[in-house]
């Protein structure tokens, strides 16, 4: 009895074991014959290609502004139901087109339907025509009057940035301390912090690239002009030649000119130079106590987040004292794209309110639309107490007739390749003469 | 141990097996999935091969098309009139964005664009071709994007009249690559070998990060920085070779490629995970190894199932031998027990066969001896009262067993009946005080803390307990030594029972701790009575337990070698409503009473006592106190007198106090049971003894006496002796002996009776008989044709006046309290056990025979 009863417990147990087996097995599904295995149904994900320069700094790490930005396009494709590509384009060399030289061609040629354009391209190509009005866009109701300002060209809103970029004056507090410098208002003060870094074995103080000396520019030029009250009376006496933009900009060409000449900075490096590639790394290395960058770098992996000593962001130095220099890159869709509606609605997402959250949230960083306020790093603190007191140059504004971000660039560019003051000031006026014309 | 060790032993080699036997296919499992991953792995790549071939094949057919119909343009512009003009004419298109002409013999021409066209920025110099026509290195065209040129000569009649340029953008080749290649988890560029820059590259979203620009960045951002593994590259990209090695970008393990187009004039460039190529394998193994799971589970299941119905399998064996154990214990027990049991019968066989044969001895000497002396008188009284001694010997040890015997087949049946604490005490102390007495042995009865005298309970049960603790204590008691019979009164567990504790001690021999365990064991003696003075049946403590517990109570025994042993017993009685008597003191107008006595707990005892029948005391420690009291108040129905009071004179108190005391109330004396030198106050007026310990129910027999009544009821007795005298019977007795003595006994008291042999013929015998012929039926149980029973049944059915009224005795040897039950359930009046005792048939024949007037 007793052993019919085991017998039965260990039939059962097999058969449990059996059941299990032929379950699985009959999990594999059986193939249907004389059934067309493809599918014919038709992807109907509309692309929306976009242009953006290329990333060339540290591969492994984490660019929080690109992840940022992922994040809003990703939101934008889920909604949209879109696909967006990316374009990509950075210069190998200086010698080759810069990534502006680039995007004016493809802009031009219809390349491309989307594109994070620098200030310089917005003037030009917005008072071309070759940008779209995006006034009409429901997120861009929403954007702060400093945007609008620097990005309305002829009566039209050619470009809308993800965040207000301010450039500043990156300092190592560190070395200051170490050589009990405070940290500098003014150009004089600026000069004599370099003294005393040079005397002391810091051969070039100031870290340089070819793109934003010009920074020392616009902060001294133009101090007055957006703080003194009387912006706009000024400008229009700009763009009717009434007054000369060399006359703002000489003291601040002057003043490279002395960085230059004391070997403050390394013009020739500097000329070869591109972003952050070359005065990082010391930077980072504390060889150099100064250089310049945009309010994302303080935040990014990629830049000088997370260094070994204490960073301070400043204004660059001016009679007014420190001065933040905004200046705002921004996204514009191509007048003859191929798919210039979805590219519209794909910025209207990635510029709504709930987008610019999430990116300024995770990139720390100032937000165009009014009704996004985020906390910024401790070391972008001062940086941001000048903004938030209004207290700012632009560094391109879409409302003078001749493109200040790109040429000032180009001029400085020059200078550093050698040209006189005078030289680069003739330039400035040969710009005005033709934007008169 | 040895068991457990060769079960190790087994279980080792079993769990060996188990291990080898999963190693193997462990082994089996691994090298078949091992030998999977590889064939698909080399099926993976040789995919990867044929897509990159086709790719390949592709782009080379798209470039061998282009020059194609770039020669039948170049066919074209020969043939037309004006080739400027057909260029100008021409559109870019999406494939061809600028289409140019340089005459020949001039360094600048035109582009369909409108500008001038010159070769200068187009780079010819690593001569390249496709399909025989020069191909420009790659360059950032007008549009901003990759394009490439292609140089094609226009010949008209034999003769180049022109060169013309077709510029291509790499975005064509764009859509001959695959969408999501390897589901987008690979990585595809297209490189211009020579100056090794990426000119098409994948989109999507996050594909701008490092590792786009060129090779040497594709070298930075994956980190591959083997200078022999680029040496190796740059060798095969400058032979136009393809190349393609294993390699970790960001931890994961990749496949890298470089794959020639056009004989090199191109590259296909990029890296492929391991994991998606060998996703196939990779599933096929995950497949495999989830079955070899689901094997395992089902074969761990099994294992279980086979443990736990092991398991339980060895608990039922366990459980049934650990019942076998007991049950081999309980055997070994009940063997012990049984042989001990027989060595005690045994024992108790041998020691009956001498307790039974020594009497029998004298009964059977001394009934030679009295044949032979038969004419002396004296003898003759001598040997018959050894014979009857001898003989009552025998019948106690016969009862004994016989007790036993039904307590030990649960037989026995309590009879409730009320009983009084004196009675039972009066009983006790007559038996066993003589039997001291005969040995000398002082024999103290003290009760105390009792508020209830009488009860409801078996009195001859306990008075057997009773006799049997005390008798062992005169027993096993030394000449002189003193032996107490206590009853104590606890308090009450409940109203309706009283709860009482009766202790016999004694300073006697004492036993041992050894056979103090044994001691209520039957078949036991304290020592082989074959060699011991003391005799008995070894069974009286046995009983005396069984009796105790059948009552509810419980008994202890405390002892000590040489000196003494208690024994103590309690028990609960239940108490009768109606406390008898109350009315006797009411009707005597007795309600007041006088006691002195030395004893404060004597006092308290009496005092409880007598409150129960509504009789209020005062209590005096002397005499002089008493006399006291009585001056003061002289009201008492009733004076009692501790005889052992110091300032007791006897007669001379006794005249003293009846100065103020009338000569009708009673002066009585407590006393011991032996007191001495009380004779002459007793003879005094309304003065009497009362034995110690006092009880009520004894007080109101004194009173009584003292009143006359008893001494009337006595004399009423004594008329009655010889009660027998002139009584007629009707006896059925079928044994011709016993017949014989009962008839010699009743002519001894002067009756005579008439012995029929059976229950049917004393049937018959009284059915013919007159009315008064017979005053009584003695009835045996047990005869031949109808026993007595049935007789009385028939008897009393008998349709005869007298039927229902004739007494009938049951006489037998049936002894037992069920018997007496039986006979009375019958019909019987009475039952009397044989053998029989004389003086108890008078008593109970005078009890139910009514004398003829």
């Amino acid at each position: 009895m007793k052993k019919r009863k085991r017998s039965l417990k260990q039939l059962a147990a097999l058969c449990l074991t059996g059941t299990v087996m032929l379950t699985l097995a009959s999990c594999v599904p059986k193939a249907e014959a004389d059934k067309n295995l493809l599918s014919t149904q038709e992807s109907d994900i509309r692309t929306v290609n976009l242009f953006g320069p290329m990333e060339k700094s540290k591969p492994d790490a984490e660019n929080t502004a690109r992840t940022a930005f992922d994040l809003t396009i990703a939101m934008a494709e889920e909604q949209l139901g879109v696909k967006v590509d990316y374009r990509t384009y950075t210069a190998e060399n200086f010698q080759e087109k810069t990534y502006d030289d680039v995007t004016l061609d493809r802009v031009r040629n219809h390349m491309d339907d989307l594109y994070l354009l620098n200030p310089d391209t917005i003037q030009i190509l917005g008072s071309e025509g070759s940008l779209m009005d995006l006034s009409s866009l429901e997120s861009a109701q929403n954007l702060r009057e400093i945007v609008k300002t620097a990005n309305f060209v002829d009566g039209k809103l050619v470009a809308i940035p993800q965040e207000i970029v301010a450039h500043g004056l990156f300092v190592n507090q560190d070395l200051f301390d170490q050589y009990g410098l405070e940290l500098p208002e003014t150009p004089e003060d600026f000069l004599e912090c370099c003294r005393v870094f040079q005397e002391n074995g810091i051969q070039t103080p100031v870290g340089a690239n070819r793109w934003w000396l010009e920074n020392f520019v616009f902060a001294q030029a133009y101090a007055d002009l957006y703080n003194g009250g009387n912006t706009q009376a000024e400008i229009a006496a700009l763009n009717s030649g009434e007054r000369k933009y060399s006359d703002y900009m000489r003291p601040g060409f002057e003043f490279l000119q002395e960085l230059i000449d004391r070997g403050y900075i390394d013009a020739q490096k500097a000329y070869v130079s591109e972003a952050i590639e070359a005065e990082g790394p010391d930077f980072l290395a504390q060889k150099t106590p100064f250089f310049m960058a945009y309010w994302g770098a303080a935040n990014t992996d990629t830049a000088y987040g997370n260094p070994d000593f204490k960073l301070q962001v400043i204004g660059f130095p001016s009679s007014r004292g420190q001065m933040p220099v905004v200046s705002m890159t921004g996204y514009g869709v191509g007048a003859g794209s191929e798919h210039a509606e979805d590219a519209m609605r794909t910025l209207d997402v990635i510029l709504s309110d709930e987008a610019l959250q999430v990116y300024s949230e995770r990139n720390k960083v100032i937000s165009p639309s009014k009704n996004v306020e985020v906390d910024c790093i401790p070391a972008l603190q001062p940086l941001n107490d000048k903004i938030k007191e209004n207290i700012y140059v632009l560094g391109s504004n879409a409302g003078m007739k001749i493109e200040q971000w790109g040429n000032t660039c180009l001029i400085v560019r020059e200078l550093l390749n050698g040209a006189s003051v005078d030289a680069c000031m003739e330039a400035f006026d040969k710009l005005q003469e033709e934007s008169l014309r | 141990m040895k068991m457990k060790s060769t079960g190790r032993n087994r279980g080792f080699p079993l769990l060996l097996s188990i291990v080898l036997v999963f190693c193997i296919l462990g082994m089996i499992v691994f090298s078949v999935s091992r030998k999977i991953s590889q064939e698909m792995s080399e099926s993976a790549i040789q995919n990867l091969n044929d897509s990159l071939d086709l790719i390949q094949y592709a782009i080379e057919t798209i470039l061998n098309k282009e020059t194609e119909f770039q020669l039948l343009i170049a066919q074209e512009i020969a043939a037309a009139e004006d080739p400027i003009a057909y260029i100008r004419s021409r559109e870019k298109n999406n494939t061809m964005v600028k289409i140019s002409l340089i005459l020949t013999g001039e360094t600048e021409g035109i582009s369909n664009t409108g500008e001038q066209f010159s070769e200068a920025g187009l780079d010819f110099s690593m001569e390249r071709r496709i399909n025989g026509l020069p191909v420009s290195q790659s360059y950032l065209n007008y549009m901003g994007t990759w394009a490439y040129c292609i140089k094609c000569p226009v010949e008209r009649e034999g003769q180049e009249i022109a060169s013309l340029y077709i510029e291509y953008v790499y975005d064509t080749l764009d859509k001959l690559l695959p969408d999501g290649f390897y589901n987008g988890k690979a990585i595809l560029y297209v490189m211009d070998p020579e100056s090794e820059r990426f000119v098409l590259k994948p989109k999507g979203r996050g594909l701008r990060d490092a590792g786009h620009l060129n090779l040497e960045d594709f070298y930075r951002a994956n980190s591959i920085e083997d200078p022999t593994l680029k040496r190796d590259v740059a060798e095969c990209l400058k032979n136009g070779i393809n190349i393609m090695f294993y390699h970790d970008i960001r931890s994961v393990n990749a496949l890298i490629y470089m794959w020639p187009v056009n004989d090199g004039s191109l590259y296909l460039v990029g890296y492929v995970p391991i994991e998606a190529i060998q996703q196939e394998g990779r599933t096929v193994n995950q497949n495999i190894l989830i079955v070899v799971l689901v094997m395992l589970i089902a074969f761990f299941l099994c294992c279980l199932l086979y443990y736990l119905n092991q398991r339980q399998q060895n608990k039922l064996r366990k459980e049934r031998e650990i019942e076998r154990e007991i049950h081999n214990r309980q055997l070994a027990q009940a063997l012990q027990a049984a042989q001990i049991a027989s060595n005690s019968k045994t024992t108790f066989l041998s020691n009956m066969s001498h307790d039974i044969r020594t009497p029998m001895n004298a009964v059977l000497g001394f009934t030679t001896l009295l044949a032979m002396e038969a004419d002396n008188p004296v003898k003759v009284r001598e040997y018959t009262k050894k014979i009857t001694a001898s003989g009552q010997h025998l019948l106690s040890l016969i009862n004994d067993i016989l007790d036993v015997s039904k307590i030990e087949s649960g037989k026995v049946v309590l009879n409730f009946e009320p009983f009084s604490l004196n009675d039972l005490v009066s009983s006790v102390d007559a038996i066993i005080q003589p039997m001291a007495k005969g040995k000398h042995q002082n024999f103290h009865v003290e009760v105390s803390g009792i508020k209830h005298e009488y009860f409801i309970g078996d009195e001859t049960r306990v008075n057997q307990i009773l006799i049997n603790l005390l008798s062992n204590a005169v027993k096993y008691t030394q000449e002189y030594g003193n032996i107490w019979f206590r009853i104590v009164g606890l308090k009450q567990r409940s109203a309706q029972y009283d709860h009482i504790r009766i202790e016999v001690e004694d300073d006697g021999y004492g036993m041992t701790q050894e056979y103090l365990k044994t001691i209520f064991d039957a078949f036991t003696r304290a020592e082989n009575s074959t060699t011991n003075k003391v005799q008995g049946t070894g069974l009286g403590m046995a009983i005396t337990k069984s009796i105790v517990e059948l009552m509810g109570g419980t008994i202890e025994v405390f002892s000590e070698i040489d000196k003494g042993s208690l024994f103590r017993v309690e028990l609960e009685f239940r108490i009768p409503e109606d406390q008898v008597d109350q009315q006797f003191w009411d009707n005597s107008g007795i309600n007041q009473m006088l006691v002195a006595n030395g004893a404060p707990e004597t006092c308290r005892d009496i005092v409880l006592l007598m409150k129960n029948v509504g009789v209020q005391v005062d209590t005096v420690s002397s005499v002089e106190e008493a006399l006291e009291l009585i001056q003061k108040d002289s009201e008492y129905h009733v004076l009692l007198l501790d005889w052992e009071l110091p300032d007791l004179e006897g007669t001379q108190t006794v005249q003293k106090l009846r100065v103020y005391l009338p000569d009708t109330v009673p002066i009585l004396f407590l006393a011991a049971f032996d007191t001495v030198g009380i004779d002459g106050v007793l003879e005094l007026a309304h003065t009497g003894l009362l034995t110690k310990p006092f009880f009520v129910s004894a007080l109101k027999e004194k009173i009584l006496e003292l009143r006359g009544a008893a001494w009337e009821k006595d004399q009423a007795g004594g008329a009655k002796e010889n009660s027998l005298a002139g009584l007629h019977f009707l006896a059925a007795e079928d044994n011709e002996i016993n017949a014989e003595i009962l008839e010699e006994i009743l002519k001894m008291e002067g009756a005579n009776c008439e012995i029929v042999e059976n229950g049917q013929l004393a049937v018959e015998r009284f059915a013919c008989a007159a009315k008064g012929e017979f005053d009584a039926i003695l009835m045996d149980v047990q005869m031949p044709v109808m026993n007595g029973y049935d007789a009385t049944r028939v008897i009393r059915a008998l349709k005869r006046a007298d039927a229902g009224e004739i007494p009938i005795i049951a006489m037998t040897a049936n002894a037992f309290a069920e018997d007496e039950k039986a006979a009375l359930d019958a019909g019987m009046n009475a039952h009397v056990a044989k053998p029989i005792d004389v003086a108890l048939l008078k008593k109970v024949i005078e009890r139910y025979v009514k004398r003829k007037e």
